[in-house]
């Protein structure tokens, strides 16, 4: 399955837009840039590691040759590049259930969304939509963005730990494990395989 | 929303009967024509959700179907196609989704379902065990007389009886039956917590289509139905799982573990599943078990996870958490309303006490019946991303200690304070303590559905 | 800056594939059948360019029809999409792709239109930059971490839960003794490798799973690539 890499999924999708309406997404997407609180929530999520949404104006598809055909197009086009842990319909019910309002300000504009809410429908519009991957890299594969969060959590404390407990009695280095030890205690999951299938 | 028909739907679905004895027969069926007339004979004897206004009835009777069953009972192949394909497929195939591999796999079920031969799930619940001979005979006398279908197996499951009283204890020696959903138009004793969070910290019934098919659900649609509507109106998918559990191992590991373990023994049992073995929840009183709390109708289920992200009173991995996170994830528990089922399982095996020796070759478990409008997104999920894996809970690929199929390295981690009584603690080496036997996905039918299948006029248009 | 979150940069390139109606396999195909054969773990050409987190390759057939009442349209040529999540300058990613793993690309962009090739790196960067299209928004969870930063804390992490439970209950002075070996043992450990499926962390004992049979002979070694 080119889509998935172990544990991340590659979801590439290509929705049409009418001309005079991309500058309001763009727009939107200055103020979801400025204002933290609306990334808040796909933070709270913890389901992706990068995604990306990147505006083709339908005359800068590039043009690398003067023999290569110019493209002649009526929409404009917005594509979706998201890398994400967990299965395509837990990732999709769970931006239907939290998100709908975010969803719906970036692709209302895009021709026929019917809404993220309900879900089915917006399922159906997302796998018109989605085209897949061919290749998919990742540096690490059995980690998802909570495995490398808690990874780096652990690095810090232990990075912490070892200064602050150099040069110490036995009784002083057990206190001050114990404190390590509970700094850590929520973020010592393994990391491994997925679970399989959709 | 207009009142639900309880007369059409199975008694099973909307009400745990709380009946000490159950006795499960399993049939493959003859041929359709006769195994259509013996379910129509059956008919009149189901129990439906009706009122009892006479007290409990001496015995129930219920009645399911896997796909294969629907099969040979000639369903047209319009509506076959129709249900859904987790449903269609069976559990068997779906092992790999479900981590029924190396010791749960197929290979090790009993025969009656490592051979898929299982058509109908017929399911007899009493007050005395000599009624579960009288009905099984009489069911038996009606089974002959209509060579519909033959009884491949039989399993009997029951309630303990302990210190002169019907004990809702399992084998592990925990208080079981808490916690299954309130829904919308199911008439219940309703208790805050069953529900779904709200955001004023109040509790609500789940709507009536997480449970029943033919209802909008809590996404506001009406969950995936084989067609026609009348099929599938008022039933609800079931999942049958026979769980061995290893009492032995149990008991030799908590006995191990709890003495390296400041909190003790109980503590540590507690801190597996997120209540204590009497059924004190960890998360209002994680230091000793309280009898009042467990007889409080307003507090044994209500609490929430919000002041525990931690997990020092709660750990984040325990049982109960792993499989009703509430408001754990975040978002109010929005992300969880959809992923609730209704169990209705119970033990099967004699009752082993504490202290007496026990084998774990010994014929303990529990069987395990779940019951949802969507097998995939409700049982199937749990058991995948919540009971098989972590990620959810930010704990990686840790399983359930309980139910987990555990590898090597699989352990469970128990958060902790500085209060010595209530350390951080890993319970590593974890061996298999429950084994999958076998199992199916049924579909429990309306009445209506029932006639129309008995009278083979189930018509997809 | 559209194409940055933090220290990692989001670079999105579309490159016009060649059309040619008499080649007996056409250009996208050969793309196709080149990127099914390129390994997706650590022997991936990027985990040799090991700034990379994440980078995918898609052949883009067309735009899509999402149907009535929006109008039917087509692009004239397909394009190969080039996603990737990396750290540091695109000057210098682009350069290392150039340099470390020109086969690769070659083999790929080949196939493009107005493709130099890779001897010259400022032609390469060049033509890159001209099929590179602004991100308009970026998110990236973790973006102050870098690849060797990200697997060397999941290496951590592992040895440090596996240090937990070994030394469970253990004494103050053992404890201590045990702690230094620990902190050695890891500082020596090889870096890991960017896009190998592991574990991570050192080699543990197994015991024997069921318990009511364990004995002391069955005890196996496990290795780390497991």
């Amino acid at each position: 399955m080119s889509n998935i890499n172990h544990k991340t999924y590659a979801m590439n999708a290509i929705t049409p837009m009418k001309s005079w309406k991309t500058w309001i997404v763009r727009a939107f997407f200055l103020i979801l840039g400025a204002v933290k609180p609306l990334q808040k929530d796909l933070v709270q999520l913890s389901f992706i590691h990068f995604a990306r949404w990147v505006i083709i104006k339908r005359s800068k598809f590039p043009h690398a040759d003067s023999q290569q055909p110019e493209e002649k197009l009526k929409y404009d086009y917005l594509l979706f590049f998201s890398n994400f842990n967990g299965t395509w319909n837990q990732y999709i019910d769970a931006f239907s259930a939290v998100l709908s309002t975010g969803l719906n300000l970036i692709w209302h504009w895009s021709e026929k969304f019917p809404g993220s809410v309900p879900v089915t429908p917006f399922k159906q519009y997302i796998a018109r939509c989605q085209f897949d991957t061919d290749y998919y890299y990742t540096a690490y594969p059995y980690a998802t963005t909570n495995d490398v969060k808690a990874a780096h959590r652990v690095q810090d404390a232990l990075d912490a730990f070892e200064k602050e407990s150099a040069r110490k009695t036995a009784e002083e280095f057990a206190r001050s494990y114990r404190k390590f030890v509970l700094a850590v205690q929520c973020d010592l999951g393994q990391t491994g395989k997925a679970p399989v299938g959709t | 929303m207009s009142k639900l028909d309880a007369t059409d739907i199975q008694g099973i679905v909307l009400r745990g009967y709380n009946l000490p004895f159950a006795r499960y027969l399993f049939l493959e069926i003859a041929d359709a024509q006769r195994g259509r007339e013996f379910i129509g004979k059956l008919l009149y004897r189901i129990t439906t959700g009706e009122h009892w206004d006479e007290g409990k009835p001496e015995w129930t009777l219920n009645i399911a179907f896997t796909h294969k069953g629907l099969v040979n009972l000639n369903l047209p192949d319009a509506s076959l196609l129709s249900f859904p394909v987790e449903f269609l497929q069976g559990m068997k195939a779906r092992g790999e989704i479900l981590s029924d591999t190396g010791e749960n796999a197929p290979e090790k079920w009993d025969s009656i379902w490592r051979e898929g031969r299982v058509d109908i799930w017929l399911a007899v619940n009493s007050k005395a065990k000599t009624t579960l001979d009288t009905l099984g005979a009489e069911l038996q006398r009606v089974v002959d007389e209509t060579g519909g279908a033959k009884v491949v197996g039989v399993q009997d499951a029951g309630s303990f009886w302990i210190d002169g009283a019907w004990s809702s204890k399992e084998h592990f020696g925990y208080t079981d039956g808490f916690g299954n959903p309130d829904y919308l138009g199911v008439e219940r004793d309703t208790q805050p917590g069953q529900g779904k969070l709200l955001a004023d910290g109040g509790w609500a019934p789940l709507a009536t289509g997480e449970l029943l098919l033919g209802y909008a659900d809590e996404a506001g649609e009406l969950p995936v139905a084989p067609i026609p509507h009348l099929l599938a109106s008022n039933g609800t998918f079931m999942v049958y799982r026979k769980l061995h559990q290893n009492v032995a191992t149990f008991r030799r590991y908590l006995e191990e573990k709890g003495k390296l373990y400041a909190g003790g023994k109980e503590k540590l049992a507690s801190k597996f599943l997120g209540r204590w073995r009497d059924g004190t929840p960890v998360e209002l009183s994680p230091d000793a078990p309280n009898a009042e709390i467990v007889k409080d109708k307003l507090r044994n289920v209500n609490f929430t996870f919000g002041n525990d992200s931690d997990g020092t009173r709660c750990p984040i991995g325990a049982h109960l958490r792993r499989t009703n996170p509430r408001d754990a994830f975040g978002f109010n528990g929005r992300l969880v309303n959809r992923r609730r089922i209704t169990r209705r399982g119970l033990p099967y095996g004699p009752y082993v006490p504490e202290d007496q020796p026990v084998e774990d070759s010994g014929e303990h478990g529990i069987i395990f019946m779940a019951l949802n409008a969507s097998l995939f997104r409700q049982f199937e999920f749990v058991q995948q991303q919540w009971v098989g894996y972590g990620n959810d809970a930010r704990l990686g690929n840790d399983k359930d200690l309980l139910l987990g199929n555990h590898e090597a390295r699989d352990k469970h981690m128990i958060q902790g304070t500085e209060d010595p009584m209530n350390p951080p603690f890993v319970c590593g080496g974890l061996p298999k303590f429950v084994e999958l036997r076998g199992g199916n996905y049924f579909f429990l039918p309306s009445m209506t559905a029932l006639r129309m299948i008995a009278a083979g006029t189930v018509d997809p248009r | 800056m559209a194409n940055q979150s933090g220290d990692v940069y989001g670079l999105t390139i579309l490159s016009p594939i060649l059309q040619d109606l008499t080649a007996e396999t056409s250009h996208n195909c050969a793309i196709r059948m080149k990127l099914a054969s390129m390994p997706g773990d650590e022997s991936s050409p990027f985990a040799k360019v090991s700034s990379t987190h994440m980078a995918r390759l898609v052949v883009m057939d067309d735009v899509v029809y999402v149907g009535m009442p929006s109008c039917e349209e087509h692009l004239k040529s397909q394009y190969l999409v080039f996603e990737t999540n990396f750290d540091g300058e695109l000057d210098e990613y682009l350069t290392r792709m150039a340099r470390e793993i020109p086969a690769d690309v070659d083999a790929l962009w080949q196939h493009c239109w107005g493709y130099p090739g890779t001897k010259d790196v400022a032609a390469f960067i060049a033509y890159m930059k001209k099929c590179q299209i602004t991100t308009t928004f970026y998110f990236a969870d973790v973006n102050n971490h870098t690849v060797q930063e990200t697997l060397t804390a999941l290496q951590t992490q592992a040895a440090v839960a596996e240090f937990i439970e070994r030394n469970q209950g253990k004494a103050a002075a053992e404890l201590q003794i045990a702690f230094a070996h620990f902190l050695e043992k890891l500082r020596k450990a090889p870096p890991p490798v960017p896009g190998r499926p592991e574990k991570g962390g050192p080699p543990r004992i197994e015991t024997n799973m069921k318990w009511a049979t364990r004995n002391a002979a069955n005890t196996k070694q496990v290795t780390p690539n497991e």
